[in-house]
């Protein structure tokens, strides 16, 4: 199981490939604010299904529920607990 | 604050910087102006003159500038402003003509109707998949207009229904997608994207209400700060557009270098022009869609920022996009976000989950071939109307060839690995940029007068851009 550091790892990866070296907060909106794109959206979906077993053609999918590290992690959490 | 990310690496230090239009709204004494009665006067006015380069003459200005200003005034109301103003303005202008002005109603109740019983019943068939039942339901209401007896009522009826549908088709879908976002449930603001008061084409700008929430001010500090964007995103339209005009006269004017609709016309009327006017005209062509798409979007985005909704462009520096995909983001991205949300995501996170890279295919195709190419298709229902379902298909032959070849660009430019940028001005920036700058140049022979001549002549044109004549 990973944690909020590894999220933390994995979307400051995306940034940086994306041209983006500005600071990132955990609370820091991410695709919304338009600091990452759709395609960077499928690769944090692939990052939770392998890494966290979401699935989410079961909870549904809304961007706004990755559109932080914060919410990233509470979504960790939800499912984990769901399960 | 929603700020869509520079390309970095590119310029450095005070070029960098500099802006053509300063950033009025990082000046804390001209944000605290806007703030004051005086400074929100003066925003709206300067808004109401930009908007007359556009319109014929200020007093076509006023409608919307009185609703800005009591928005402005009294914000509190804004969703109730936005919902119900352009139901007003929607009455003034066809009350001479009842039956529109009725079926107009018409599909607006529909579009509640729907998005009431997604969020009534969401376990039900419908409130499972509400936007594959839209869809279905569009396309068979065309099937059924297309067996109307022409020139009868209910052939009338039936394609000014398809045709005010069409309009208002991605709009009730957003709305119909929102069920999923809490708090969804305020009605005035899912009407306000339902027929946006800025305006908007047949995408709509700026996506549906679950992203107007999110990207409305919440204090007078954030309404000015938007304010001041919106006063500056209208300023950049109108150099744009002055821009264009002088462009325009050069190259075509003084120049005579033939637009690429013209060079086509001429190649399939077998006089074909010099080759290397057949180059300029594609290049020149190129970039004067990107001018064009970035002043409509401008005009569009700057009127949703003023009524206080930090939306982000629709075109932003395109020619910095390295990659075929980024360009896409860059150069219409609420289109892009249209076939995201309807058609790429839901692809995505269903099928093909086993095998990554088929996957991403998969899902890029239903989205650039299957979406843009349903979108287009029922966009032109005129078309359909006039032809028939199966000569209207066959006449959007090049179409699907330049579906095909935007889905394996896209595909291909998705599924290389991604990773930090070649290092250098040159191998990092210049190349990357060049090469898809080309792409869309030569697939933009396929968009160009795609309706009018054969698949072949298209192809013809392209080929002998390389010299193969035949």
């Amino acid at each position: 199981m990973k944690g909020k550091t590894e999220i933390h790892d994995f979307v400051r990866e995306l940034l940086t490939n994306s041209g983006d070296d500005e600071p990132l907060v955990d609370q820091d909106s991410l695709l919304i604010s338009g600091r990452l794109q759709s395609i960077d959206a499928v690769e944090i979906v692939v990052f939770l299904e392998e890494n966290f077993g979401i699935d989410f053609t079961r909870i549904g999918f809304d961007r706004e529920q990755i559109d932080s590290i914060d919410l990233i992690y509470a979504l960790t959490q939800t499912t984990a607990a769901g399960n | 604050m929603i700020a869509q990310v520079k390309p970095a690496g590119l310029l450095s230090g005070r070029l960098a910087n500099f802006r053509l239009i300063p950033r009025l709204e990082t000046y804390p004494k001209v944000v605290a102006f806007a703030q004051t009665a005086p400074g929100k006067v003066a925003i709206l006015a300067a808004f109401a003159l930009g908007q007359c380069y556009f319109l014929s003459d200020l007093f076509s200005a006023l409608p919307l500038t009185l609703i800005f200003s009591l928005i402005t005034f009294m914000p509190e109301y804004r969703r109730f402003i936005l919902a119900i103003a352009p139901i007003i303005f929607l009455v003034l202008e066809t009350y001479r003509d009842p039956a529109l002005l009725g079926l107009n109603l018409a599909v607006i109740a529909l579009g509640i109707l729907l998005y009431c019983c997604a969020m009534r019943w969401p376990k039900s068939r419908f409130g499972q998949r509400p936007i594959a039942f839209l869809l279905s339901g569009f396309t068979a209401l065309i099937f059924i207009a297309c067996a109307a007896t022409p020139r009868s009522l209910p052939h009338w009826i039936l394609w000014t229904l398809v045709g005010l549908l069409a309009s208002y088709l991605w709009f009730i879908a957003y709305a119909l997608s929102d069920r999923n976002s809490m708090p969804a449930r305020d009605l005035t603001i899912e009407l306000t994207s339902f027929r946006p008061l800025w305006g908007s084409t047949n995408t709509p700008f700026p996506k549906g209400a679950a992203y107007l929430r999110r990207i409305e001010a919440q204090n007078p500090e954030q309404l000015a700060i938007v304010q001041l964007k919106g006063l500056k995103l209208l300023l950049w339209a109108i150099l744009l557009a002055v821009f264009q005009l002088m462009w325009n006269r050069f190259f075509h004017g003084s120049l005579h270098i033939p637009t690429s609709a013209e060079a086509l016309a001429l190649s399939v009327q077998g006089r074909p022009v010099a080759w290397h006017l057949r180059w300029e005209s594609l290049i020149l062509a190129f970039f004067e869609l990107i001018l064009s798409i970035s002043i409509m979007g401008h005009k569009l985005i700057a009127g949703c920022r003023m009524a206080g909704f930090n939306a982000l462009r629709n075109t932003y520096a395109p020619l910095f996009s390295t990659t075929i995909a980024e360009f896409f983001n860059r150069f219409y991205y609420y289109f892009k976000e249209l076939l995201v949300d309807f058609f790429f995501y839901p692809t995505f996170l269903r099928y093909w989950k086993g095998h990554k890279r088929m996957r991403m295919a998969f899902a890029t195709f239903a989205a650039a071939f299957f979406g843009n190419g349903f979108y287009h298709f029922t966009r032109d229902w005129q078309i359909i109307r006039d032809l028939g379902f199966w000569k209207s298909l066959v006449n959007y032959q090049t179409l699907l060839i330049y579906n095909t070849a935007l889905a394996t660009g896209l595909s291909i430019s998705q599924l290389r690995k991604r990773g930090p940028r070649l290092p250098g001005f040159f191998r990092g920036r210049l190349l990357p940029a060049f090469g898809v700058g080309m792409f869309y140049c030569l697939l933009s022979v396929f968009e160009t007068s795609e309706r009018m001549y054969p698949l072949v002549e298209h192809l013809r044109f392209l080929a002998s851009l390389f010299f193969i004549h035949f």
